[in-house]
């Protein structure tokens, strides 16, 4: 027996086989990586030159073409009330030197289908190989002779402000500014930004005086990469930048960074925004060289790095919120580093994203990444390291990291043994550091009208700020009313909506009844209304009736459990002005009802009619449904509001009823599921004595 | 190379060495149509997979308008042996990086891996052409992360609304007429059936070309495309119909507000021939003069001279079937856009009444060369550019030779390129503004 099932077994395996050799390959396997590709890191030739330029060439022979980066690192710079003046001087550069006019140095880099540009602290320049050494010629002319006119600094001036003005309706743009504002503080390099009252201040003078303070070769890097040899590129930069004269520079203390004591959000009024900017945000200290780095790029990966991290695929991918959401985290030699998690969301889900951000967070410092997060992350890392490492400027950008970063020399030699030594406790470790769930801010730019009724039900505490990061009170929370809308066209609209006003005006009587649950027990509401003002209320439950009110059009009283109180006062004055069964046919000629404003509501605009000083009225804008009632009621001291949300419209008899009511009072909520309506029958005067 | 550089480092406003850059390539059909075209450069060990698919927003019809773009997102939903989600883990626990786009002409997806996992790669592009997952939870996702993408890109974004404005009044009857991202409407009432259709129709081998670029080893590289894809049934024929547009005889003007921006803009477009003509290489050439660096004419008069223009461009928004010549200002200050539109105007009459001078032509054809040089940097870049010569010009070797086309091309066929297409009354002129605040 044994024997033959060894021999049926071998039977099945060579068909098998040949069933899988005849196939080629099976599909349904994910096909296996093969050997690991062998890499090897570049190193730059280098050079310095007397006046501190350190120089890295790459070279690079695919393409005939060069392309060469000068970057000043210097300490930051603080601008204060001239914030822009760094700005300024990066424009005005590159506008004709001391040598060339702006219109013949134009005109010669653009004949030899080159580029060169400037910032405040550095200058790119790009071309063919042949035409190399007079781009570098012009690039160093421009960055050592630079020709500041009056006109120039006016012209620039003007885009400057122009720009300023052109940003400030733009959502993404007043996100960012405020982000780092409110993160940094506004003294701080990071926190400052330019505004319009900042440029005004800024003289001609003081660009020059940037320039002669801050564009120095002492700790300026030049990098070449691309098709050179280096003994000719080192003689070409001797010759162009020996006489660049080095400088003392002022001595800036950068201020220190603080985060929040509790996590808050700051919310910032953007009427236009058709999605909100949600940026969960702290500031914490990161250089490259500290032992966390690789442990906190692998964390911000799961977390939030990509297509594949846990916020793109729970707000994204599984919630449709956004189009992307995302985390990050980088490095500063100079100052605290921002942790951000952010996204652009639809209104609607603004406070939802808000909680989903703070739980990922929350969750990924709780517990434990699983071992296949950090393999796939670890991956993932290691394939953008092998996908660049041989690109000629990633030899160069890693040479010029590891000298301006205070790097080991074998930093990236390392890179890949140091990124597979990191454990899932040490990304806990390190979410647990870098990552705040308590001390964060929350920071939303949006359209208050949409959002802020749901942001206000989140456990945060609210700060306003407006659009320069100054604080500021809450926004209006009111639409303008368009004209021709009045109470009357609101009252008319309702009426249409519900079956039109000839059809409501037959009914004369209507007798309701509904059952909502309570602590497991049944409610049952009877409701009776009869034309021009009487009404029965009576509500049981087990059989019992628990509390009942009526009114039979003159007087009228209410009764909880056996104690039975007459209306009076105010409350009758109310009942009896009250008509039914449809309160809105006495409204338009009633002077205590107003049309108050538009107010939207889960993202729906609604017209708002008060009636006196106590009740509110919400009509949809778009249907003319009553989809909302609120009460105020005063209970000794203490001010409490009843809520009703109607939904569910019905059609009984051709009219439409909510057949879903919530009554929401304190933490109280019942729903009342409608069982019957009956129009114009079962309903006697007697039932309102 | 090295040669070239000293020689010129002499004579260099006379020698125009142009690089003899050779993009070596092998193509050739399976038999199911799939065209495969491959690319070997073993320098770094990084290799694309790519698969450009002969569908963009012009095969849609009125009414169903965005699903090529849809798919652009429901394709990487998941497959018979790819679990929904697991689309981008799979690339990215192995190393690689992915992406897609769409254009009114074709979609393009793509992986880049590091090159031991060439196989993963053509697994993935071959379960995705031979059997992706179109299910109502994909659809309903990604409906919803399309209508942010629209938010995020469109409605919230400054500008953002340019494209559409110009495309909706420019074309009438092609489907060029509405914007590749489509209606959020037509979308929400399309049914599965109707994506499912779409999917059957055009995302077929014998509507699809796959680029293989990079480090690689070529035998072994055909044995595994065949294996993967050469089993990936063939789809119907597709019949492409050219709906042509009636000349336009009069100036258009349409104004459109933008409730994100501050700065007005102008937009004068034109409408132009297809992509695949000499007339559409020209006009590439007609914004270079334009607009191209600092010394470029309208650059230099309205930005640098007159400071009228926040800033301008003119560029050629070549399409398959036609194109879209647009030249767009944003004013500084208090000058309006009739003023840019006149100044704009004045230059285009230049072109076409003037020759421009010998050393304009060779600063043209320096700058061509230079992209021409740097189009071919990345190995990503590469694969795309073959993808896109083959199924939108027919022809795969012009990676090599379009600079040819453009070093050809005269100062006369310039002026008289100007004169027929640049007109006055064969323009839209597109007042872009700033919404005035009623909320």
């Amino acid at each position: 027996m044994q024997h033959m099932k060894t021999k049926i077994l071998s039977i099945i395996t060579l068909f098998l086989l040949t069933l899988s050799m005849s196939a080629q390959i099976d599909r349904s396997i994910q096909p296996k990586p093969g050997p690991s590709p062998k890499i090897n890191i570049g190193q730059p030739k280098t050079f310095e030159l007397k006046n501190g330029l350190k120089v890295l060439v790459v070279e690079n022979h695919v393409l005939p073409r060069v392309s060469a980066t000068l970057t000043i690192d210097n300490n930051l710079i603080f601008e204060g009330d001239k914030a822009g003046v760094s700005s300024l001087t990066g424009s005005l550069m590159g506008s004709g030197t001391k040598n060339v006019s702006k219109d013949a140095f134009n005109e010669e880099v653009d004949y030899l289908g080159a580029n060169i540009s400037f910032s405040s602290q550095g200058a790119y320049m790009r071309s063919l190989s042949k035409y190399f050494p007079r781009i570098l010629e012009l690039m160093a002319d421009a960055a050592q002779n630079p020709v500041f006119t009056q006109e120039e600094f006016d012209k620039e001036v003007n885009l400057l402000l122009d720009g300023i003005k052109s940003g400030e309706k733009s959502v993404a743009n007043i996100a960012n500014r405020v982000q780092s504002a409110l993160a940094y503080g506004k003294n701080h390099p990071y926190g400052e930004f330019t505004s319009k009252k900042t440029v005004q201040n800024i003289k001609l003078a003081d660009v020059q005086n940037f320039y002669n303070t801050y564009f120095k070769p002492n700790n300026a890097y030049l990098v070449i990469v691309g098709d050179v040899n280096f003994k000719e590129v080192k003689k070409l930069v001797k010759k162009y930048f020996n006489n660049w004269e080095k400088g003392e520079l002022p001595s800036y203390t950068i201020p220190t960074v603080k985060n929040v004591a509790k996590t808050e959000i700051d919310f910032i009024n953007m009427p236009n925004a058709v999605q909100s900017n949600i940026a969960v945000l702290n500031t914490v200290n990161l250089k490259m060289s500290n032992p966390d780095f690789f442990a906190v790029k692998l964390a911000n990966k799961i977390l939030g790095g990509g297509g594949e991290g846990r916020l793109f695929l729970n707000l994204r991918e599984d919630k449709g919120y956004t189009y992307g959401a995302y985390s990050s985290i980088r490095s500063n030699e100079k100052t605290a580093t921002v942790f951000k998690a952010s996204a652009q969301v639809r209104n609607m889900v603004t406070d939802s994203s808000a909680v989903e951000f703070i739980k990922e967070i929350k969750k990924f410092r709780d517990s434990l990444v699983s071992q296949e997060e950090l393999k796939n992350a670890k991956a993932a890392y290691i394939g953008d390291f092998v996908r660049n490492v041989e690109k000629p400027e990633t030899v160069a950008r890693y040479a010029l990291n590891i000298k301006i970063n205070n790097l080991p020399e074998d930093f990236y030699k390392m890179y890949l043994a140091k990124i597979n030594a990191v454990t899932v406790e040490d990304l806990q470790r390190v979410g647990q550091k870098y990552f705040s769930a308590d001390n964060a801010r929350i920071v939303i730019v949006g359209k208050a009208l949409d959002v802020l009724p749901n942001l206000e039900k989140l456990p945060y505490t609210i700060n306003y700020f407006d659009k320069e990061a100054n604080p500021t009170s809450k926004p209006e929370m009111t639409k303008p009313i368009p004209s021709g809308v009045t109470k009357e066209t609101v009252i008319n609209h309702y009426f249409e909506a519900i079956g039109g006003q000839e059809k409501v005006k037959t009914i004369k009587t209507i007798l309701n009844t509904s059952e909502a649950s309570m602590q497991g027990m049944t409610l049952l509401l009877e409701s009776k209304s009869m034309a021009p003002n009487k009404q029965s209320v009576i509500m049981s439950g087990m059989g019992m009736i628990m509390s009942k009110m009526k009114f039979d059009g003159e007087k009228g009283y209410s009764e909880q459990q056996g104690r039975k109180v007459d209306l009076a006062g105010k409350e009758l004055e109310k009942v009896k002005s009250n008509t039914v069964p449809f309160p809105e046919t006495g409204y338009a000629t009633d002077e205590k009802v107003s049309l108050e404003k538009i107010e939207p509501i889960d993202g729906n605009d609604t017209y708002v009619l008060k009636v006196g000083d106590d009740i509110s009225i919400y009509y949809d804008v778009a249907s003319g449904l009553k989809i909302k009632q609120v009460t105020k009621i005063k209970i000794g001291e203490k001010t409490m509001y009843q809520t009703f949300d109607f939904s569910d419209y019905k059609k009984v008899d051709g009219i439409k009823f909510p057949h879903l009511i919530s009554m929401t009072m304190g933490p109280q909520k019942f729903e009342f599921n409608t069982k019957e309506i009956i129009i114009n029958k079962g309903v006697s005067d007697s039932d309102f004595e | 190379m090295r040669k070239i550089y000293f020689l010129s480092f002499l004579g260099l406003f006379f020698g125009i060495n142009t690089f003899a850059q050779k993009v070596t390539f092998e193509e050739y059909d399976l038999s199911n149509g799939l065209h495969v075209i491959l690319y070997q450069d073993n320098s770094a060990p990084v290799v694309t997979t790519s698969v450009m698919y002969h569908v963009g927003s012009k095969n849609e019809v009125p009414g169903r308008t965005g699903f090529a773009h849809f798919f652009e997102h429901l394709l990487f939903e998941g497959t018979e042996n790819i679990k929904r989600g697991d689309w981008f883990k799979i690339v990215s626990s192995n190393g690689g990086t992915n992406n897609a786009n769409t254009t009114q002409d074709r979609t393009y997806y793509y992986e880049v891996f590091p090159s031991n996992n060439l196989k993963l790669g053509l697994w993935m592009e071959s379960e995705r052409m031979l059997h992706p997952i179109i299910n109502q939870i994909g659809v309903d996702t990604q409906n919803e992360v399309v209508k942010e993408e629209k938010r995020l890109r469109v409605d919230n974004s400054p500008y953002g609304q340019w494209t559409g404005e110009v495309f909706k009044n420019l074309f009438k009857k092609h489907p060029y007429h509405w914007v590749t991202i489509g209606s959020m409407a037509d979308l929400d009432a399309a049914t599965l059936e109707e994506f499912r259709a779409f999917n059957k129709k055009f995302y077929v081998p014998n509507n699809a070309v796959l680029v293989v670029a990079g480090d690689f080893e070529k035998n072994s590289t055909k044995k595994l495309i065949k294996d993967y894809f050469e089993g990936i049934p063939r789809g119907e024929e597709i019949t492409r119909t050219v709906i042509k547009e009636d000349p336009i005889t009069e100036e258009l003007e349409v104004t459109f507000e933008d409730p994100n921006i501050q700065i007005p803009a102008v937009f004068t477009v034109y409408r132009t021939p297809a992509m695949t003509t000499r007339d559409a290489r020209v006009l590439d050439m007609i914004s270079t003069i334009l607009s191209g660096g600092k010394s470029s004419r309208l650059y230099k008069k309205l930005v640098d001279d007159e400071k009228k223009a926040m800033q301008i461009a003119a560029f050629n928004y070549s399409l398959e079937d036609y194109g879209a010549y647009i030249i767009l200002a944003l004013p500084l200050g208090e000058n309006t856009l009739d003023d840019l539109v006149d100044e704009m105007d004045e230059e285009i009459v230049k072109l076409q009444t003037e020759l421009i001078s010998d050393k304009e032509l060779q600063k043209l054809r320096n700058k061509f060369e230079n992209n021409f040089v740097n189009s071919n940097s990345s190995i990503e870049g590469i694969a795309n550019s073959l993808a896109k010569y083959y199924m939108l010009y027919d022809n795969v070797n012009l990676i090599n030779t379009e600079i040819e086309i453009y070093n050809s091309i005269t100062k006369e066929e310039i002026r008289d390129i100007a004169k027929k297409y640049l007109n006055p009354n064969q323009r839209l002129v597109l007042d872009y503004l700033p919404k005035t605040a009623k909320e």
